[in-house]
């Protein structure tokens, strides 16, 4: 399905009891707040913004950069404009406060939760559910949190669909970091196709031409290696 | 040279970035002695005396020379001034703030400074007007607009690019007529960083982050060399910074090419 | 400095051939920087403006932090080669005003309150100046604001409106505004709330009125050309796509 995209201030909907996320009610119309592609529902009308910052909420899974270590917490780097808190106790042991630098440097990356956003917007992580760890092979990079959920596509398919036709692991986090794991190739394919999914996120269908780019891709790669094993024979 | 970027690189990054080192390649696909893709645009602002925008990858400026009389320094009576200026404006990267220029701009512009000036690649007693008196003074500003890495070599290339179509304004100022600015020379500053014991051209904003040390050399149509500046706290080995030197002069002669466009 | 012109207007043409209610050729590209949250390049007649947005970002120092909304910054800048004589490089007493005008043009606009504690910087950087910097600047940095993703009522438009050989002109070129009768630069939103108003030089109430008028089809033109910029910088892609898959 095609979606329109409109600028901040055009009017959505006449009906302001549909007034959904990335709009705002002026007079009794519904208008876009943010430049960004029409979502009309059957019972709210938003609009999905282009670009823009990662806001954490709680529950949200997120890849942090350990950027500082304090008395008992860790900072941690969200991409977002609020950074996180990772106190020593949601650290899935116990450990004693001077061990603090021995678990968590800065650098390291982490898989962690968002367990809770005050209205100080005070970001409270935690490590302390399964699969949240410390991430120490594979690759990160980087795509717009407002693109992001097209990586992982209605109900996970394309994420699936990445891992199985590339043959990596891939986690995707709400803050617009995705890590990749597997073998170098593996995941310089699999950053390639992110990047296409980034530049065209604002467009349907992507699923099927993803697969298209991937296969393509995949060719390629297959005639460079036979050529060069034909020089060999040389 | 670090033209200050502060966030925190993500240790996984960093070891990316050494393995492909170990393996001879880097993460766009280059070679250690390849630069980025060159654009020079001269003539772009015409408020300006000589103008030119410059693109090195992601990299870009715009340099605006202005050239006004003046008085000369005393211990050089006949002779005209060159005054480099960096601007590392907040426009240009979230890690720039605005205010005074800070040590790294600083050092930018008077390593870019040094490599024009001791090259002689402008003639200064041509800029004299009257002995002791009036000379002319030619001020280079060099405004940052993207800063995607090694901003060094992009401002040195913007600035000899803008002084090559530089005119000296001597009718605004009553005088006589208005000249070309005399250039004789093409002096181009040239970055190389250490990295995992190689040496790599044309740093990208990630290989300046995890850089151990860099040498910028400038140097001349002759091969000579006209200004050095080693920057970072590791050491270098006698044969690193002779293999550097070789690696900028070659470099810096490729790039000339690009100046017979100009 | 060019002397002042006898006439600025002759039969129903200005100097540059506009008549009276032109606005001089604006060209847009959005999005040329790839460090910033958002940016625009914008050329309006002889003015070459860049401007862009970082944001919502931490805001240092700490005490200048709202609990309850970001606040808005706003830098304004002149390149030291932007105009004939050399402007020593950092802020003069004019670029501190018009940064300050420029920001409350975009404080009512931009909708705070979901990004407490952080700033939303604009940066203007004014590279080659004629008449009507602040004017391009404010359009290009609306452009870079909607471009970073930052939430907004609406669009802020902005033209200069005059009165040369007494008569009422739309955006004043440089010899109108260096020796016009008045300058009255203006800013606006879509529906036409002004957010920026300055104005030096002297007009009746009544020709101020009728500037006033001037200056909102002028900013009416000036939004449909930025809305045009930002519909396309998609639509382009999207047209472009099922040819090559690269």
């Amino acid at each position: 399905m095609e979606r329109k995209i409109v600028v901040p201030g055009d009017v959505v909907s006449d009906n302001v009891k549909m007034s959904g996320s990335g709009t705002y009610i002026r007079g009794d119309e519904v208008c876009a707040s943010v430049y960004g592609l029409v979502n009309a529902g059957v019972r709210y009308v938003s609009v999905i913004p282009l670009s823009g910052k990662y806001i954490p909420q709680a529950n949200d899974r997120v890849i942090g950069i350990i950027i500082e270590t304090t008395h008992s917490n860790w900072i941690v780097d969200i991409n977002s404009p609020y950074d996180g808190l990772l106190h020593v106790s949601q650290y899935p042991r116990r450990i004693e406060l001077e061990d603090m630098k021995k678990y968590l440097k800065v650098g390291d990356c982490v898989l962690v939760l968002v367990k809770e956003v005050d209205a100080a917007m005070k970001v409270e992580l935690t490590m302390r559910d399964k699969e949240l760890r410390r991430l120490t092979d594979g690759r990160i990079t980087t795509i717009g949190p407002t693109k992001m959920p097209r990586v992982i596509g209605r109900s996970g398919s394309m994420i699936r669909l990445l891992k199985s036709m590339i043959g990596c692991g891939m986690f995707v986090g709400q803050n617009g970091r995705v890590w990749i794991s597997g073998s170098g190739n593996r995941i310089d394919l699999a950053i390639q196709a992110i990047r296409y999914i980034e530049a065209n996120a604002h467009t349907p269908g992507l699923t099927d031409r993803v697969q298209a780019f991937l296969k393509a891709k995949e060719k390629t790669m297959q005639s460079r290696m036979h050529e060069s094993r034909d020089n060999e024979e040389w | 040279m670090s033209s200050g970027d502060n966030t925190v690189m993500a240790e996984v990054q960093r070891d990316h970035l050494f393995n492909l080192v170990l393996k001879g390649e880097r993460a766009d696909g280059r070679a250690f002695d390849e630069f980025r893709e060159i654009t020079i645009e001269t003539r772009a602002i015409d408020t300006a005396d000589g103008s030119a925008m410059v693109t090195l990858g992601d990299t870009r400026l715009l340099v605006g020379i202005k050239v006004q009389p003046g008085e000369p320094f005393p211990d050089t009576p006949d002779k005209g001034v060159i005054i480099v200026n960096i601007e590392l404006i907040p426009l240009a990267s979230p890690d720039y703030e605005a205010g005074p220029p800070r040590e790294g701009a600083i050092e930018i512009a008077r390593v870019v400074d040094r490599g024009i000036r001791e090259s002689e690649s402008i003639d200064l007693t041509k800029l004299c007007i009257t002995e002791g008196e009036k000379v002319w003074i030619i001020f280079v500003d060099i405004h940052v607009l993207n800063n995607g890495g090694n901003i060094i070599d992009a401002a040195s290339m913007g600035a000899i690019a803008a002084l090559l179509t530089t005119t000296i304004p001597a009718a605004r100022h009553d005088l006589g007529e208005d000249t070309p600015l005399p250039v004789r020379d093409i002096p181009l500053a040239v970055t190389t960083i250490e990295f995992g014991g190689e040496m790599m051209l044309d740093p990208s904003l990630d290989e300046e982050k995890i850089a151990s040390t860099s040498l910028i050399v400038a140097t001349n149509t002759d091969g000579s060399i006209s200004g050095m500046q080693k920057t970072g706290a590791e050491p270098l080995t006698i044969d690193q910074v002779m293999r550097v030197v070789g690696m900028a002069q070659t470099a810096a002669s490729e790039i000339r090419k690009k100046f017979m466009e100009v | 400095m060019s002397e002042k012109p006898e006439h600025f207007i002759i039969d129903g043409k200005r100097l540059d051939g506009r008549s009276r209610d032109e606005l001089r050729p604006i060209k847009i590209e959005l999005s040329p920087l790839d460090r910033a949250d958002g940016s625009c390049y914008l050329e309006w007649g002889r003015n070459k403006v860049m401007a862009a947005v970082y944001g919502p970002r931490e805001l240092h120092p700490r005490h200048r932090q709202n609990m309850t909304g970001a606040v808005v910054q706003c830098r304004y800048n002149m390149a030291s080669f932007s105009v004939d004589e050399r402007i020593r490089p950092g802020p003069s007493r004019r670029s501190v005003e018009i940064s300050k005008v420029i920001r409350q043009a975009f404080e009512h606009v931009v909708f705070t309150k979901f990004f407490p504690k952080t700033a939303i910087d604009i940066y203007i950087e004014v590279l080659r100046a004629d008449a009507g910097t602040r004017t391009a600047g404010i359009n290009a940095a609306s452009l870079a604001l909607a471009d970073a993703g930052i939430p907004m009522r609406g669009l802020v438009s902005a033209c200069a409106v005059g009165k040369v050989d007494g008569e009422i002109v739309l955006d004043l070129m440089k010899e109108e505004d260096n020796f016009g009768e008045a300058d009255v630069p203006i800013a606006m939103t879509a529906d036409n709330r002004i957010t920026l108003l300055q104005m030096d030089g002297r007009m009746t109430t009544e020709e101020f009125y009728t500037a006033l008028e001037l200056a909102k089809t002028g900013c009416t033109t000036v939004y449909e050309l930025q809305r045009q910029a930002l519909i396309e910088k998609y639509g382009d892609e999207y047209r472009a796509e099922g040819g090559s898959d690269e």
